[in-house]
Order: structure tokens, then C-alpha cells, then sequence
């Protein structure tokens, strides 16, 4: 056992360190010994940077290099990496929060009563078909340039993800295991919160997983078109000024910020649903 | 309609105390229809019983005979299509659940993301009571499951036997006067089945509820069971009424060999036949 774990782990180490080689090195080594023609452009540093200019990037856009020292230089900057993440993080968060609530609550009661499902349903798949990229110019234009329109946008495209899997799972509770309830001296409230919450809570975790990732996503992409602060804003100034190192930076720090609510999202799930084989704590 | 009481027979104590045993169920003139894709389809008709105070009565007859939904609608769970049920002499309504009823279901209705314990104690729960009076009736009514190192348990790390105890602790925690019981042990193999009717019966026998419970299995009914009411293949209409006279404390091995259950078997078993060969001929 322990012996195809440290093989896992070595190929995990071996595939991380030929691409930072590769990443670092390729282009120079491949234009020294390559004809011109064959030369990948996807290696130009123009285009990718590379780690040590990637590392130096991120010493300078987060204050560590700086002669003025952290606190100046934190101070100097009011879109600095670290504000910059704390703003998109903060945003994802509400977003998410508020996204899959209302996904949560809309998708309990449409899946609890069949007059309203049937009442809305048609609104739903309506709305639902609109890519919802295509309202941040319009959430924007409503909501200005701060933080309210990036946690609309999150909210957007968080909502529905949730609603529909909250809804099917509120459809698929078993009904003997409600009508137990009910014989159990269960009101249609009780029923809801011990019977019917529990048991879509399967589903509703099975969307929180990507529905934060569509939360970062909708707050980057409301950054990209109007923003004053945040990851998604210190992108598009480094795209101005064609530096892709500090590009990269951003996209690094979003991909830890992304592991990090999954983990957050995922260790919730587990403790929630250790009633499920797949969540029981290994012993 | 009552055989002479005999020493330890169900009705004993009522007779001893010179009072006729009230009616706790009363079913008069039954009737389910279900619309099935546009055509009408009779499910019961016109069926009647009575079940009396302490009684165990056993609803027995062929699959899909409707024996479940005539439970249904005693229990208020289905609407009824025709005549009344009456339980102590209130008409069932649907929809409301009568806090005297218990209900054990045919399929496995366990909570799986409560324990054991929890799932036990969900009545209880529900009902408001504080956390530590429910903590002492809820262990023992664990260990009266015999799940004292399950407690913790969740129930899909249990067998079907243990399952289906925890099931019916959950019920009978509540206290029910009446126990309505459909199929309940019917999913599980002869052994654990004979267990789980030895611990119905030293339940029963102490406790002495009202019971109503479905089964398809003629052995299962005569074990358990001081009436058996037969029902006719699809749609459901009563067909006989037996006592069974087999002295309690019973065991459900030693009852086998008692010469009341020989007699009755082979005799429902020649009715419970021809109803079989109805559905079959449908
Ligand atoms: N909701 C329903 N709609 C239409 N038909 C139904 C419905 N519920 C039951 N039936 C039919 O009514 C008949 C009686 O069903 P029921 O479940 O009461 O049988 P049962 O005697 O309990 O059988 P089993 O021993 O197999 O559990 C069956 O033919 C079944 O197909
Ligand atoms: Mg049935």
C-alpha cells in the first residue's frame, strides 16, 4: 500500500518538476538546437513568462521586495495582490453565499409543491438558457463598479446550479420515509427540516462543489469588465501592460483561492453526509 | 365470532373483568378504486371487520390483493374510494395522523442519516422532549432491540434483521394502543424472521396492543396471530374469518408443531390456493 503511494507521489514530483524545467528552460534550449520554424511559440516567455520571473513578479506584487518595506508598500497601493485577493475572495464568498441560500430556498419549495413548480417552470427554463456571462454588462451597469456587482454576478450564476440540483433532490425524497415521519407525529414543517433537508442535502452538495468555482468565475469576469479593485482587475492591467509574469501571479493565487474554498466546501460535505459510505471517516 | 377463551388466550383479561373487549378498528364496506391509465381499476370492495381491544389480527391473502392499501387507509395515509373506518369511533380522516396508531412499513423507512439511537428516538424527539428524559427510554429501547453496541450506528451498517428491530423500536417507542404492520419482516430470510416474531411476540404478549399486520404468509400469520382475516385475489374482498386457538406464550418453532396449526394451515392453506390460482388466472 504504502509502496503505490510513494509511487503516486513520485510521478506527482516527476510531472511537476519536467514542467517547470520545461517551463523555464524549454524555449532557450529548443531555439539553440531546434531550426527556427520548429521553435514552440508557447513556450515564449513573451507569452507564458516563466517560474523565476513568475517568482520575482510575485515578491514585487506582494510587497516582499519592496525597499520601503511591507507596510509602505502595502499601504501605497490600494489594488496590492494581497487587497486584490482579499477583495475577490470576499466577493466569491457572498456571492456563493447568497447564490446557493436562494438556490437552496427557491429549490425547497418549488420541489415541495407541484402548483408552483408547474407555475414556474417554464420561467425557470427560460431564464435559465440565457449564458449568464452575458448579463455582467448589465449587472454593471446596475450595480456600479464595486463590490455589489461582482456579488451579483457570483449570485447569478450560483443560483441556478443550486436551485436545480436542490429541486431534483427535494423531488427524489423518498415518500414512505415522509409518510414515516408523518406517522411519527411529524407537521409538514418537521417534515421539512428532518426529513426532506437531510436527504436532499446529498444533492445540493453534489452542485456547492462547482457552484464555487462558477462563483470565482462570475466575480472574475465581472472584474475583467468593470472593476476598481480585485484579481480579476490586476489581470487586465497586467494585459495592458503585455506582462504576462504578473498575469500569472493572478492566475496562481486564483487557483490556491479556488482550492481553498473546495476544500472548505468539501470538508462541510463530508462532515454533513458522513451518514453516506463514501464520506465515512477512514478509520 | 370470538373462540371460547381459553387460559392465556389474547382476550382473557377483558373477559376476566366481565366486560366485552371495545372495538378499536372498525371497517365497514371498504372500497379503492384507482384510475390506471384512463380505465377504472378496483382495488378493494366492499370490505368489513372488526378488530377488538388487545386483539392480533393478521390480514392475510395474495399479492397485490390489497392488502397495503387497505392498511393505507386505515392508517389515514390514502383516501378511501367508498364506506368508513373507524378507530374507537372516530372516522379516519386523511391526511391526519392519529397519535394512538403506530405504522410499520413494508419497505425499510429508516432516517440513513441518523443513528440508530437517533432514529429511535425520532419520535420523541419531534415531540419536543428534552434531550435527557428521552436519553434513558430511548437505551432501553435499544437494548430491547438487542442493538446495545449499535447505538452510534448508522443504519446501513446494519443487517435487515437489525434494520428492521431498529424500525420497529421507533414505532413502539411512541406507545401506540394500535399497531398497524405491513409485511414488515416479509424482506428477510426464515431465520432472522423467526427471530424477529419471537421478539414481536414476547412484545405483544407483555404489552398486549391492538395489532393489525399484513403478511402473504400463511405460517407467519398462524404464529403470530390470534384471528386471521382472509382476503380474495384482486379485488381484495373478504373471504373467511379464522381463530387461531394456539395457546400463548407462543414460540415460533414449538407452535409449528401444535396440532392447531397443522389443522388450520392445510385448511386456509386449500383457500389461500384457490385464490392464488385466481391471480394467476388473471
Ligand atoms: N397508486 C396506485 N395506483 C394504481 N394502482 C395501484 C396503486 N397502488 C396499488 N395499486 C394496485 O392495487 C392493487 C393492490 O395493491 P397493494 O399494494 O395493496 O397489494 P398488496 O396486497 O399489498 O400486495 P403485496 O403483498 O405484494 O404487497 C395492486 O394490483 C396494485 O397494482
Ligand atoms: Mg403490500
Amino acid at each position: 500500500m504504502s509502496n503505490s503511494r510513494s509511487a503516486v507521489l513520485f510521478w506527482q514530483v516527476a510531472i511537476l518538476v519536467v514542467v517547470l524545467v520545461v517551463w523555464q528552460w524549454g524555449f532557450e534550449w529548443s531555439k539553440a538546437l531546434l531550426p527556427k520554424a520548429y521553435v514552440p511559440k508557447i513556450l515564449d516567455p513573451y507569452f507564458v513568462a516563466k517560474p523565476s520571473l513568475i517568482w520575482q513578479s510575485f515578491l514585487r506584487l506582494g510587497c516582499f521586495a519592496d525597499s520601503a518595506g511591507f507596510a509602505a508598500c502595502i499601504n501605497g497601493n490600494d489594488n496590492n495582490l494581497w487587497l486584490a485577493t482579499l477583495v475577490t475572495l470576499k466577493n466569491t464568498w457572498w456571492g456563493f453565499l447568497f447564490g446557493s441560500a436562494s438556490g437552496i430556498a427557491a429549490g425547497l419549495v418549488l420541489g415541495r409543491s407541484d402548483f408552483l413548480a408547474r407555475v414556474f417552470g417554464p420561467y425557470v427554463v427560460a431564464l435559465n438558457s440565457i449564458p449568464r456571462i452575458a448579463l455582467v454588462p448589465l449587472v454593471i451597469l446596475i450595480f456600479g463598479l464595486g463590490d455589489l456587482s461582482k456579488i451579483a454576478t457570483a449570485w447569478l450564476v450560483v443560483f441556478f446550479v443550486v436551485f436545480f440540483n436542490t429541486f431534483e433532490g427535494t423531488r427524489a425524497v423518498d415518500r414512505d420515509q415522509i409518510a414515516a415521519a408523518r406517522l411519527l407525529g411529524a407537521s409538514e414543517f418537521t417534515v421539512l427540516r428532518t426529513v426532506v433537508i437531510p436527504s436532499a442535502l446529498a444533492w445540493v452538495f453534489a452542485s456547492l462543489l462547482p457552484a464555487v468555482s462558477f462563483a470565482l468565475i462570475g466575480v472574475i469576469v465581472g472584474e475583467f469588465i468593470g472593476a476598481e479593485r480585485g484579481i480579476g482587475k490586476l489581470i487586465i492591467e497586467a494585459e495592458a501592460h503585455a506582462n504576462a509574469s504578473e498575469m500569472m501571479v493572478a492566475i496562481f493565487v486564483m487557483m490556491f483561492v479556488g482550492i481553498l474554498l473546495a476544500i472548505a466546501v468539501r470538508s462541510l460535505q463530508s462532515y454533513l453526509l458522513r451518514w453516506q459510505p463514501q464520506f465515512e471517516p477512514s478509520a | 365470532m370470538i373462540a371460547a377463551p381459553g387460559p392465556g388466550f389474547a382476550l382473557a383479561r377483558d373477559e376476566d373483568e366481565g366486560a366485552v373487549a371495545r372495538t378499536r378498528i372498525a371497517v365497514r364496506g371498504l372500497a379503492k378504486r384507482f384510475n390506471a391509465s384512463g380505465r377504472e381499476f378496483v382495488a378493494v370492495d366492499d370490505v368489513s371487520f372488526e378488530v377488538k381491544q388487545g386483539e392480533f389480527v393478521a390480514l392475510l391473502g395474495p399479492s397485490g390483493c390489497g392488502k397495503s392499501t387497505i392498511l393505507n387507509m386505515v392508517a389515514g395515509l390514502l383516501p378511501r374510494s367508498g364506506g368508513r373506518i373507524l378507530i374507537d369511533e372516530d372516522t379516519v380522516e386523511t391526511g391526519k395522523v392519529n397519535p394512538r396508531v403506530g405504522y410499520v412499513f413494508q419497505r425499510d423507512t429508516l432516517f440513513p442519516w441518523r443513528t440508530v439511537e437517533q432514529n429511535i428516538g425520532y419520535g420523541l424527539e419531534i415531540a419536543g422532549l428534552p434531550r435527557s428524559e428521552r436519553a434513558g427510554r430511548v437505551a432501553s429501547a435499544v437494548e430491547k432491540a438487542g442493538l446495545s453496541g449499535f447505538a452510534q450506528s448508522f443504519p446501513r451498517m446494519l443487517s435487515g434483521g437489525m434494520r428492521q428491530r431498529v424500525a420497529l423500536m421507533r414505532t413502539l417507542i411512541l406507545e401506540p394502543e394500535i399497531l398497524l404492520m405491513d409485511e414488515p419482516f416479509g424482506a428477510l430470510d426464515t431465520h432472522t424472521k423467526l427471530e424477529m416474531h419471537k421478539t414481536l411476540l414476547e412484545i405483544w404478549e407483555r404489552e398486549r396492543q391492538t395489532v393489525l399486520f399484513v403478511t402473504h404468509d400463511l405460517g407467519e400469520a398462524l404464529t403470530l396471530a390470534s384471528r386471521i382475516i382472509l382476503l380474495s385475489a384482486r379485488p381484495g374482498r373478504l373471504r373467511e374469518d379464522f381463530d387461531v386457538a394456539i395457546p400463548r406464550p407462543r414460540d415460533p418453532v414449538a407452535v409449528r408443531e401444535t396440532a392447531e396449526f397443522g389443522r388450520l394451515y392445510s385448511h386456509i392453506w386449500h383457500s389461500l390456493g384457490e385464490e392464488f390460482r385466481r391471480t394467476r388466472a388473471d
